[in-house]
């Protein structure tokens, strides 16, 4: 079909992944981290898609269904862990809680 | 007909097995009986391949028994083999009889003892490993006989290992003992390379070939070994504080058995020491200033059981005499009337020491005869046997060994002289002891203990053993009567044929002289001991020389000991604190170091966390692009 | 025409995509952030329209944008002010290494891109009308994928059971 060509599908992706990684590196709020990682893991999902239209076979998209259901559980867990963190009365401050140093 | 040789020499290791393996589920005077009922047993067998032995003929009394070939290198072979001959039948039946009836005594001697099963699992093991030297084939298995004796010979003299004393005396004694190993261990490669073989048979055929300085390095090996087992001049110094350990093991192994191994060694390889008379010449020589040496020092014990060391020093100078001159009979014979009244005069002692509660110094006992009659019996007719004074049994050995040396030419009347001087000696320190102990009043020690403790002289463990030695130390002589029979010297013959035969007006000149002197020696010692109508003569000088045991104690300690120390502690300091423990500790403490380092990285920082991830993510992309 | 038309909305999609993305990042408050990544799923989801993923792109509205953004909006509403935190702060390094490691791999990749679209990066192949449909998702899954198929939804198991204890634990420590 006409349109974009797959660079760029691949382009764009890796802009998407790049701010999502920025996003990451850079907020302290947990919550807005796991914002950011959902971008990351979209962005990935975004160039499985397009190859798998590139190269005429599903199993790209199956990969990206998978990555969809992990990517849900996974922000499952980290809201779970945020919640806890907030009832223990601590910050939620990704610089103050280092409590794993050493 | 092996077979009894091999009950003989197994049923002692099954008895301390069989102790070893019950620990305490026995009781303490069962593992007693265990032990003396094993050697008993050992006893049997011996009686069986002695009987067996005298039925053959003479030339074919050598029964060689080989379980398996235990050692295979090359042409070398080593086998698992007894050899039982007229020499060894007569070790097994000394071994195993004056064990057997040491061990009975010690079940008396050692009761109430915490550790008593220890102690008759170590005197199994002590005869089992003696009874494997005197039966062994070949020289190699006589070498694990040597080093077996010579640990439980440490085991025992340090048994009361709470003493430091004790301690001291065993490790001394190893150590000296294994000076002699190594140097028997150095004779044996030699023959190794030599001959190819340790057989005895083989080994003396091929000694025959060989060079002179090839044999008399051998035969000085050996001598070596035997000098050290035997505490000979100048390997002696153990011996005497070897007395540490208890009275029993200072009867059996320091007086009977383990100490005449150097005499059996030096008959049983008779073939190589008649190949280097030099080295025989010597051994006879050494033999004789032990014997002196060793009468003098006896001469100012306080201690009843040093006494009694240093007289079986000297009397084992005798045998080294016998042999070193040919008279083989003479020296195995001494070897037997020995083995009875030694064996009978430890005993004794250490039945007085029981009676005082553990004292051992002479100058406070006396006037025991009173007391303990049927002991200063039995410790007379010990002491005479030890003089020589006839119809006893030392008088036909010991004058049968100066017979010879009489009839062996210049050398020999020079060591039948000495021989002459230790007879006068002999009766002197042996009737001071005697004197001291049981003559005159009896002194406030033993009048405390005169009640006897309800039981007696002691527990009849104790008194019948002593009894049976008192018989075998009185009449075990008449083996061998000159003149009339000489029952143990054809015996012996087939296996050492003996250098020298003395003529019959030989050996009645030395009877008398040596009759005589002994007698001049208790004399003197009654006048000075007894009748107290002497007093021993001031001579400040003479007397700390021989207090300090003619100072070869300092001698080797100042010539081994402090330079091995000092040389210990310099290689320590230079050596291995800084290389080898700092480098052991640098290595430790380095990992640490690391780990500390490293461990910088867990910040606990998220954030640095998913900068170093994606940090390595753009690496790895690099990577994988350019590789491609 | 058609062709301006696809090209059209991919550029719309494209630039959605792209500026919800900033907003998620940059925005002070949470709240925003969360409605900006509903945003960026949506525009998504015509992006997977537009690269014949059908069934993708209904479950990405379903359940990215439908069920796991209002977990998100559930959780920043129980938080409250709390969820607020400051934009920036902490040490610079972090600051300027993340820059630059994003900026690294963004050029990574348009790089790898450019370099691979020289050589067989040029035609697309050409597919079916079934391609992407929910028919073919489903029989790849239960044929070709049928491990991947299962192993997802043991990981989805073991997250709800995980989720489970992670509220109940809190409610149990500080009622006790």
């Amino acid at each position: 079909m006409t349109g974009p060509g797959i660079s760029w599908y691949v382009a764009l992706s890796g802009a998407l992944f790049g701010i999502g990684a920025l996003g990451v590196l850079l907020r302290r709020s947990p919550l807005i981290v796991l914002l950011s990682l959902e971008i990351m893991l979209n962005a990935a999902n975004l160039t499985l898609i397009a190859f798998a239209r590139h190269h005429g076979g599903a199993d790209g998209q199956i990969f990206a269904l998978a990555v969809m259901a992990v990517a849900a559980s996974e922000v499952v867990v980290g809201l779970g862990l945020i919640v806890a963190i907030a009832r223990g009365r601590l910050e939620l401050d990704v610089d103050k809680l280092n409590f794993l140093k050493g | 007909m092996t077979a009894g040789a091999w009950i003989c020499l197994l049923s002692p290791l099954a008895g301390c097995l069989a102790i070893t393996l019950a620990g305490g589920r026995i009781s303490r005077r069962t593992a007693g009986i265990v032990a003396t009922l094993s050697v008993f047993v050992a006893f049997a067998g011996a009686l069986v391949s002695f009987a067996a032995l005298a039925g053959k003929d003479a030339e074919e009394r050598a029964q060689l028994s080989t379980a398996w070939t235990w050692l295979s290198a090359g042409g070398f072979d080593v086998g698992l083999s007894l050899l039982v001959d007229p020499l060894a039948a007569v070790m097994m039946l000394i071994v195993s009889g004056v064990g057997g009836l040491i061990v009975w005594y010690s079940i008396g001697y050692m009761a109430g003892d915490e550790e008593e099963r220890r102690y008759f699992a170590y005197m199994a093991f002590f005869v089992f490993s003696m009874l494997l030297l005197v039966q062994a084939g070949n020289f190699l298995l006589l070498l694990v006989g040597w080093g077996l004796v010579g640990l439980a010979s440490y085991l025992l003299i340090g048994f009361w290992h709470e003493r430091p004393q004790a301690v001291a005396a065993a490790k001394k004694a190893f150590v000296m003992n294994v000076v002699g190993d190594a140097t028997m261990a150095l004779a044996f490669f030699v023959l190794i390379q030599q001959t190819g073989t340790l057989d005895f048979a083989g080994a003396f055929a091929g000694a025959e070939g060989l060079s002179s300085t090839t044999v008399n390095l051998v035969a000085l090996g050996l001598l070596g070994g035997a000098v050290a087992k035997s505490a000979q001049l100048p390997l002696h110094t153990w011996l005497p504080d070897a007395m540490e350990g208890p009275t029993p093991v200072s009867a059996l192994i320091h007086a009977a058995t383990m100490v005449t191994a150097g005499v059996y060694l030096i008959v049983r390889a008779h073939p190589v020491f008649e190949l280097a008379p030099d080295v025989q010449d010597l051994a006879a020589g050494l033999g004789a200033a032990t014997l002196l040496a060793a009468g003098l020092v006896a001469l100012v014990q306080t201690d009843i059981k040093r006494v009694i060391a240093y007289s079986t020093m000297s009397q084992i100078g005798y045998m080294f005499l016998g042999a070193g001159l040919g008279a083989y009979g003479g020296g195995m014979f001494h070897l037997m009337t020995h083995a009875f009244f030694k064996a009978l005069l430890f005993m004794g002692a250490g039945l007085v020491i029981h009676h005082l509660a553990g004292e051992q110094d002479m100058r406070r006992m006396g006037g025991l005869r009173k007391a303990m009659p049927r002991t200063s019996l039995a410790f007379l007719v010990g002491s005479l046997a030890l003089v020589g004074i006839p119809p006893l049994s030392g008088f036909w050995s010991k004058d049968a060994i100066l017979a010879s040396a009489l009839a062996s030419g210049g050398y020999g009347r020079v060591l039948f002289v000495a021989g002459l001087a230790g007879a006068f000696l002999t009766g002197l320190y042996t009737f001071r002891m005697l004197f001291l102990v049981f003559w005159g009043e009896p002194s406030g020690l033993v009048a405390e203990h005169a009640d006897g403790h309800g039981h007696g002289e002691g527990p009849r463990s104790m008194t019948v053993p002593v009894g049976i030695l008192t018989v075998l130390a009185a009449v075990g002589g008449l083996l061998e009567v000159p003149g009339l029979w000489h029952v143990f010297g054809d015996w012996l013959h087939p296996v050492a044929e003996p250098l020298v035969e003395p003529s019959t007006g030989q050996d009645y000149l030395t009877s008398v002289l040596a009759v005589s002197l002994g007698l001049a020696g208790i004399w003197v010692a009654w006048l000075v001991y007894a009748a107290r109508r002497r007093t021993v003569p001031h001579a400040p000088f003479l007397r700390r020389l021989l207090e300090h045991k003619l100072y070869f104690d300092e001698l080797y300690d100042a010539l081994f000991y402090r330079p091995a120390v000092g040389l210990a502690r310099f290689w320590r300091g230079a050596v291995e604190q800084p290389l080898i423990d700092g480098s052991i500790a640098g290595v430790a403490l380095g990992a640490r170091e690391a780990g500390a380092a490293v461990g910088r990285a867990q910040t606990g920082f998220l954030r640095s966390y998913v900068l170093a991830i994606a940090v390595s993510a753009a690496i790895l992309l690099v990577v994988f692009v350019s590789v491609k | 025409m058609a062709s301006f038309l696809v090209w059209a909305v991919w550029l719309i999609a494209a630039g959605a995509c792209l500026g919800s993305g900033v907003a998620v990042v940059l925005s002070t408050n949470p709240f925003y952030s969360a409605l900006a990544l509903i945003g960026n799923l949506g525009s998504l989801a015509a992006l997977f329209l537009l690269a014949s993923a059908e069934f993708l792109a209904a479950a990405q509205v379903l359940v990215s944008a439908g069920a796991v953004m209002v977990m998100f909006l559930f959780v920043i509403a129980y938080l409250g002010g709390r969820a607020a935190a400051p934009r920036r702060g902490g040490p610079t390094w972090t600051q300027v290494g993340a820059v630059a490691a994003a900026l690294v791999l963004l050029a990574e990749i348009v790089v790898v891109t450019a370099l691979q679209a020289g050589g067989r990066l040029a035609a697309s192949a050409t597919i079916e009308r079934s391609f992407g449909s929910p028919g073919e998702i489903g029989s790849l899954f239960l044929t070709d994928h049928l491990l991947a198929f299962e192993i997802t939804s043991i990981v989805l198991l073991v997250a709800a059971v995980g989720g489970i204890v992670l509220a109940l634990g809190e409610t149990t420590e500080t009622d006790g």
